[in-house]
């Protein structure tokens, strides 16, 4: 075959090119460790989503030091959960599933991207070093509202960001003479002990208490509310830990049938 | 005595001219949908719901790198197969047969998409007639029957095309037993035979899974099966698209500059390799997708950078021989050749233009290519401004280019304008580069394709450079500049064909070659030992993956209906709908 | 001319993607021209192309061989 010397050059040249292309790629993926998507996150059938062990209760989970796992669904046409908060300086491993067609979980301007097939998990690990906003889209079709498809992720410094959530047991009522108990329960969605002190403010006292809850444990805090130290008829309450709170309404109700406010011993 | 194609083969050239009139109408209806895209997305000028954005796309898409481009294919190998072998086709009833078949195929799907911009479209068999499902036509979005129907037919239609090319060379090789291949023809079979391998895959994807499934015959369809199955297609259908171009380079441009091609081996070499490698390397659209273990996206991408080969050599062969002419006409120099060449015909310069664009399409390929830096720009604009650098230009704008030579040669009346037809190329050049400067930017900060507001409520983009408006405003004018463009070529094609007959139409030749068949090995004209390796070659690449792809989800995957999301649905119902979810 | 008609023509459409791409290649460097600025650039690129093309070469009163396609 007769090939043309300058050809030859070019052919060489061409390969030198081909092989460093395939070189610098090689050494994304073992230097950096850019990982491909793959079949690591499994499939689930789309019908059984929310009996899934993982995406029956999406969101953020801790799963120790500074690691985190995300689990997202995606449908025509949101993110559930559609906002996302994890802390800067962390390691987060994303599980994003379809209920219904193919969509894309892409957090702009990064690297996280992905597509989202249904009857399969993608399953990413990116780290987060700075606290930022990120806004997440859907970049496949996914039918007529597809451009109204997208989502947040915030990325806050490490001291803000915890996994504590507060609930709140109270009466609505209490009879007037009578006592109630307002309970508080912490949830620590922590790998770690959460330190922390939890206060009840009811009319115009505040009651306190230090507890420590356990990593992802919860712990229940009692207030013991007595009627005599409140005023007749409704008293606002909060309860608070940390930066959460929850408020309700007490009512002191004089029993029915009794005129006076003074004493549960009338005529009934 | 005038020696035009429609002289020598005046039944061959009435199908011919028949297939380039059915691409320039899919041309002309699929560049106004552009044009209605760009400024809808670009929110310049809205007059369509966002909704039906998604109907004018899948359009689009389908007309041009369906319709308009395989049925100028068709007429290019056509034309290449009958004038490079010195005789017509074997039986033309038969090339009307397939023409005929792929133009019911292309109405059918047609029909179909258009009738998504009905307020009730009819219920044929049972749903809705729209095709909402854009040109990928991913499950479990559903499409109407008639849609997948459709393109099978169109393809099968294709198929026998190619059956008509090897029947026209066979006879041929009869009457010539010893004679090489001639280039042309050569490039036709080989383009023909990995066009065989590769539309395997969606042909069954539709008549196995989608088709049924869509006929409510099946229950539930594999989405990540039928999705592997329309890649192991849908990246040879690009080299498809882009064969006639690469034939037009190699045999016409040449002789264009005023030269000869400067290689026919390594012209072989080149086509032998996008046989043996347009197939098993479809999984680099899939880099993103799950279910799909690392190792077989890698091979997927050493195949794809290993493609970058026969487009080199392209780059080399074309540009040596375009210097050979220049040469030949009186160019000196090291650069100096350059301006030798003759700039003024609306045809050369078409065509280099096209193969400059190209080269720049090469470099975003290469990015798209690297596995982990396309996570960057997967399903970005970037990728938008890729594709209209390949198909958009380094395809369209050589088809058009060569339809300058075509017309003339097929209907024996002069080009009406050469100076319209010059400045239309150059329109071409000029638009696509506002707008692929601009997708292509865009893509780096992140900002979607496929989306008809890309403005989103909780978060602003951030361009490293400039400003989203500014992009946009880039967008919307390279859009008017191209519509403008098409509206020249049209006019330039419509009032050649009312012209008057000439008698100074070119003879119907190609170029001839500085080194010619004779010093080539003779193993390059052994077909089947090409394609019995790139059968060898799939099968290495595609075996693995589908079975696991199976094992995981099935054939028929785990009870996933389909989803016509094409009904239409109150925007207020969304909102409420989206308040709740929140 | 210097050149052909039709390669002034083809070299004032190669002035788009290049101060297009410049203008984008700048800004990497801190430099950001504003629209008006690129399309004076432009414009002065363009009259100083045709000023160059018309002017008649020295010594050499006729056009070359170029452009006679």
């Amino acid at each position: 075959m007769n090939i043309h010397t300058y050809e030859k050059v070019w052919i060489v040249a061409s390969m030198v090119l081909i092989v460093g292309f395939i070189a610098t790629i090689t050494y994304g993926a073992v230097g950096p460790g850019i990982a491909m998507i793959d079949d690591d996150g499994g499939d689930i059938n789309p019908d059984e989503i929310n009996d899934d062990e993982r995406f029956a209760e999406p969101g953020v989970e801790h799963v120790g030091g500074n690691e985190y796992e995300v689990t997202v669904v995606a449908q025509a046409w949101s993110y559930t959960p559609s906002e996302i908060e994890i802390p800067a300086n962390s390691e987060v491993t994303f599980y994003v599933t379809s209920r219904d067609v193919t969509h894309s979980f892409s957090v702009v301007g990064t690297n996280v991207n992905t597509m989202v097939v249904p009857g399969q998990v993608s399953e990413m690990t990116a780290k987060f070093d700075e606290p930022d906003e990120y806004g997440i889209l859907c970049n496949e079709y996914c039918g007529e509202y597809h451009h109204t498809m997208e989502g947040k992720l915030n990325v806050v410094p490490e001291d803000e960001f915890d996994l504590t959530e507060l609930s709140v047991e109270a009466d609505d009522e209490i009879d007037a003479g009578n006592e109630t108990t307002i309970t508080a329960n912490v949830t620590n969605g922590m790998q770690e002990d959460l330190e922390t002190t939890v206060s009840l403010e009811i009319g115009n006292q505040t009651q306190e208490e230090d507890v420590t809850v356990p990593g992802d444990g919860s712990e229940e805090v009692a207030f013991t509310v007595d009627s005599a130290d409140l005023d007749e008829g409704d008293n606002d309450w909060t309860v608070t830990v940390d930066d959460y709170e929850e408020s309700g309404t007490l009512s002191v109700v004089t029993p029915e049938g009794n005129e006076s406010a003074d004493g549960g011993d009338g005529d009934a | 005595m005038r020696n035009a194609y429609l002289d020598q083969f005046p039944d061959e050239a009435r199908v011919i001219k028949a297939a380039f009139w059915s691409s320039f109408i899919a041309l002309a209806i699929g560049g106004v949908l552009g044009l209605v895209q760009a400024l809808h997305r670009t929110d310049v000028f809205r007059f369509i719901q966002s909704p039906d954005y998604y109907t004018v796309l899948t359009a689009h898409g389908v007309l041009l790198v369906i319709v308009f481009t395989i049925f100028f294919l068709v007429g290019t190998f056509t034309w290449a197969v009958t004038t490079s072998l010195d005789r017509g086709v074997v039986d033309t009833r038969f090339t009307w047969a397939w023409y005929i078949m792929m133009v019911i195929g292309a109405a059918l799907a047609g029909i179909t998409i258009f009738s998504g911009f009905l307020e009730s479209a009819p219920s044929i068999l049972g749903s809705e007639l729209n095709a909402d499902v854009l040109f990928t036509f991913y499950a479990p979005l559903e499409a109407h029957p008639f849609f997948y129907i459709g393109l099978v037919v169109f393809v099968v239609g294709s198929w026998l095309a190619g059956v008509d090319w090897f029947r026209t060379w066979l006879a041929w090789r009869r009457e010539n037993p010893d004679e090489r291949i001639p280039l042309p023809t050569f490039m036709v079979l080989t383009t023909t035979l990995f066009w065989y391998i590769c539309t395997l895959g969606v042909s069954l994807s539709i008549l196995v899974f989608l088709l049924p499934w869509s006929l409510g015959i099946t229950e539930s369809v594999n989405p990540l099966l039928t999705r592997t199955m329309f890649w192991y297609f849908g990246h040879a259908v690009v080299y498809f698209w882009l064969m006639p171009a690469y034939l037009m380079w190699y045999t016409m441009l040449p002789k264009f500059s005023g030269g000869k091609l400067f290689s026919d081996p390594l012209a072989r070499v080149v086509f032998v390799l996008f046989l043996l490698l347009s197939t098993p390397l479809g999984i680099h659209h899939q880099y993103l997708d799950p279910g799909i273990a690392e190792g077989y996206k890698f091979i997927a991408m050493t195949n794809t950078m290993f493609l970058l080969l026969p487009s080199l050599l392209t780059a080399f062969t074309v540009v040596a021989s375009m210097e050979h002419g220049a040469r030949q006409r009186g160019g000196e120099g090291y650069l100096g050749w350059l301006k030798a060449l003759p700039w003024r015909d609306p045809i050369f310069t078409g065509m280099a233009l096209a193969g400059l664009m190209f080269a720049a399409a090469g470099f975003s390929g290469m990015i798209n290519a690297g596995m982990n830096i396309n996570y960057l720009v997967h399903n970005t604009w970037w990728v938008v401004g890729h594709f209209h650098l390949t198909v958009g230009t380094a395809v369209a704008l050589t088809f058009m280019a060569a339809s300058y030579w075509f017309i003339p040669q097929l209907t024996g009346k002069e080009l009406w304008n050469r100076s319209v037809a010059l400045g239309q190329v150059v329109l071409w050049f000029i638009g696509m580069t506002f707008m692929t400067n601009a997708m292509h930017r865009s893509g780096l900060f992140g900002l979607p394709r496929r989306t008809a507001e890309p403005q989103y409520q909780g978060f602003d983009f951030e361009p490293a450079v400039g400003t989203v408006g500014e992009i946009n405003m880039q967008v919307a004018l390279g859009a008017v500049i191209l519509t403008l463009s098409l509206a020249l070529f049209l006019l330039n094609m419509v009032m050649t064909s009312i012209g008057s007959n000439s008698e100074s139409i070119p003879d119907n030749t190609y170029a001839d070659t500085l080194s010619g068949a004779e010093d080539s090995p003779r193993i390059l004209d052994n077909l089947k030992l090409w394609t019995a390796i790139a059968v060898v070659l799939v099968i290495i690449a595609y075996t693995l993956p589908l079975a696991s792809i199976i094992d995981a989800g099935g054939l028929f995957g785990p009870d996933i209906e389909g989803f016509r999301l094409s009904t239409w649905v109150d925007p207020a119902v969304i909102e409420s709908l989206s308040e709740v979810i929140r | 001319m210097r050149i052909s008609k039709g390669a002034l023509l083809v070299v004032v459409a190669f002035l788009v993607p290049f101060v297009v791409e410049f203008r984008t290649a700048l800004s990497w460097f801190g430099i950001k021209l504003s629209i008006l600025e690129s399309l004076a650039l432009g414009g002065v690129l363009v009259i100083g192309l045709l000023l160059w093309a018309v002017w008649p070469e020295d010594g050499n009163g006729g056009t070359g061989a170029a452009g006679s396609s």
